[in-house]
């Protein structure tokens, strides 16, 4: 037994734990840190890592993934990666205050006054149409009877219509009135993702609705976008890949079509022009200025659609052949969420971007879920995967500069080196060794990311945590907490122990 | 062979002339001012009002053709008068010769709006005001 061991307390094993515990020797400590092992760096870092990861402490794991989605959307996936195909095949019909102005149609519209627009949509030969209203209300409209009909000349014309059934409505409550429902037209469920307000997900299913109107308990159906894509592209979703939600890319490329009308309306330009360099500053510190101010997707007034003139240069472009969301932009209705790239919107786009990403990705979206050895699994367990490789290279970093600080003190006694040689050559090939085995590490779990397919947010946030654990090492944090334990559990230093010897 | 080339002639020439013209050939000579031409969808609903209710549907072949329109209402709908009954069509299931200009259609897509709209567009946001420079 050693004289500090001597000198503890007596009473048992646990009391002299308990005073190591609470009066821990410093100088004990100290030396005690250079003997943590590598299996034990490797533990504290990816308990930090997991901590971080899972449980989202004041929601930093959330926040990081949501800001860099927004950044990333901002510089580099809309406006480089993001392909304009679904752009140009989606366009949505809004009924809008100007609409209504010019139409002399004051809100709220007969069901008379939507068949008729809906009609003026039909006679221009859509793909499909959505209708982005809720007929939910039992308010007494003769009516209801052309709307109904409506729905029967979409299917005589083989022309796809869908319409939206309400959510979180009263018990009993209806989803869809009788009288269109009973058309059999298929109801969807209308649900949209907001984090924060901003609307950067999208359900991958939803709620299923019957034939009366009512919503079917228990039963689970696609949301809208995936629904209408699947009944237009023949996709089929595997059941574990509806697991997850649908991580949107807003596309930055507004519409040609939305930008030359409104440049002719005499309204401030759609987007400002701006370098990579401009627009990458601007989007970490002035991320309003370098977003986008009009919708992404086709905006045609319902006012034009029902008032075209045969001699109309931009119908044809924009209805035709074309999935057409049939939507509200009404200040009363409030129905508006706020996008990463293009300010507020109306909903009805929020619909029109979920269906453009399928379109555009062939109806494999990014999702915050993966698949990887033949398993869904969320993003979280892909992103610990993620942050293994660089975890075990950093804590093999570590424990060579550990080795190192033990052998100095060694050599240090033995020889003195040359102090440019030993900042310059030394140190700068240690430097670079501890870089490329960062980056390196790194790199293999940004692929393995890749590989098992997590979106641009949750490699930003393994960066992040990298870094993080590499700030953790630096200052020693590991090394720290193991002179501390070894000390509590008895552990004396080399040193110590010789000269007690001695 | 002669009367067989005959009978073919005279069915070419009868199914010529039973083909409906293209919406934009106007036939409508003996009807002055606006009109509506024929009918460009397969049924042709008839309504009591510009925001009225729908009355019936006509098949496309039994709409009659050339027919003056005595008003236009702002959401496009047309007043004619159908077997002595005078009733609105839409717009867009008819092809009309309309004289007057279609309205500008305008709109601020980058937030807020524009009220001043003035002039005469075929395109959308065409015949719009410019923006002044003033600010």
């Amino acid at each position: 037994m050693t004289t500090e061991a001597e000198s503890l307390p007596r009473g048992g094993l646990l009391a002299r734990v308990v005073h190591r515990a609470r009066k821990p020797n410093r100088a004990h400590v100290e030396k005690l840190k250079d003997r943590v092992p590598f299996w034990f760096v490797a533990a504290v870092l990816m308990f930090f890592a997991w901590l971080q990861i899972a449980l989202n402490p004041f929601g930093f794991s959330d926040l990081t993934q949501r800001y860099s989605q927004d950044v990333s959307n901002l510089l580099i996936t809309g406006p480089y990666l993001y392909p304009t195909t679904g752009r140009d095949k989606v366009s949505v019909v809004v009924v809008d205050e100007k609409s209504l102005i010019g139409l002399k149609q004051p809100w709220q519209w007969t069901y008379s006054e939507h068949a008729r627009a809906l009609d003026a949509i039909l006679s221009l030969q859509p793909k499909a149409v959505i209708v982005d209203f809720l007929f939910v209300d039992q308010h007494p409209d003769a009516t209801i009877g052309e709307l109904a009909d409506e729905i029967r000349r979409y299917k005589k014309w083989v022309v796809p219509i869908y319409f939206e059934g309400g959510i979180d409505l009263p018990y009993g409550e209806t989803a869809l009135r009788q009288e269109l429902a009973r058309t059999g037209v298929p109801i969807l469920d209308p649900t949209i993702i907001r984090y924060d307000g901003v609307v950067r997900q999208y359900p991958t299913t939803g709620r299923c609705y019957g034939t009366n109107g009512q919503e079917k308990p228990d039963q689970q159906c696609l949301s809208l976008a995936l629904q209408v894509y699947k009944d237009l592209y023949g996709a089929d979703y595997p059941p574990d890949l509806l697991d997850g939600k649908m991580e949107l890319v807003w596309g930055t490329k507004t519409a040609p079509f939305n930008i030359a009308f409104n440049e002719r309306s005499g309204s401030p330009p759609c987007n400002d022009d701006s370098g990579f360099l401009t627009r990458f500053y601007r989007a970490f510190f002035d991320r309003k200025s370098v977003e986008g101010r009009c919708a992404y997707n086709n905006y045609v007034p319902a006012e034009a659609v029902i008032n075209a003139p045969p001699n109309d240069k931009d119908i044809p472009n924009l209805i035709p052949g074309h999935i057409v969301l049939y939507g509200g932009a009404l200040q009363g209705a409030q129905d508006t969420s706020y996008t990463p790239t293009s300010g507020m919107q109306p909903n009805v786009f929020v619909h029109a971007m979920a269906l453009d990403n399928l379109i555009s990705f062939h109806g494999r979206p990014y999702q915050n879920v993966m698949r990887a050895f033949g398993r869904t699994m969320s993003n979280e367990p892909a992103q610990v995967l993620a942050i293994i490789p660089v975890i075990l290279i950093l804590s093999f970093l570590h424990m060579r500069r550990v080795r190192a600080r033990k052998a100095k003190l060694v050599v240090q006694r033995e020889e003195e080196h040359d102090a440019i040689w030993d900042w310059f050559v030394e140190k700068g090939a240690e430097n670079f060794w501890h870089w490329f085995g960062f980056f390196l590490g790194l790199s293999i779990g940004l692929l393995l990311a890749l590989w098992v397919g997590l979106s641009v947010a949750n490699w930003v946030e393994v960066v992040f945590i990298s870094v993080e654990l590499a700030a953790m090492l630096l200052i020693g944090l590991p090394d720290s907490f193991w002179g501390y334990l070894h000390h509590v559990a008895g552990g004396v230093p080399d040193d110590i122990i010789q000269e007690e010897a001695v | 062979m002669r009367a067989i080339l005959l009978r073919t002639a005279c069915v070419a020439v009868f199914t010529l002339a039973a083909t409906p013209a293209p919406a934009a050939t106007d036939e409508c000579t003996g009807v002055t001012g606006d009109a509506v031409l024929s009918a460009r969808t397969p049924e042709v609903d008839l309504y009591d009002g510009p925001a009225g209710k729908r009355l019936k549907s006509i098949d496309n072949s039994k709409f009659p053709k050339c027919l003056a329109i005595a008003q236009k209402a702002p959401n496009g709908m047309m007043q004619v008068t159908i077997d002595g009954q005078p009733s609105w069509v839409l717009p867009n299931q008819v092809n009309a010769r309309v004289a007057s200009g279609a309205k500008p259609i305008c709109r601020n897509l980058a937030m807020g709006g524009n009220d001043k709209a003035v002039g005469s567009t075929r395109a959308m946001g065409e015949g719009c005001p410019k923006p002044t420079g003033d600010k």
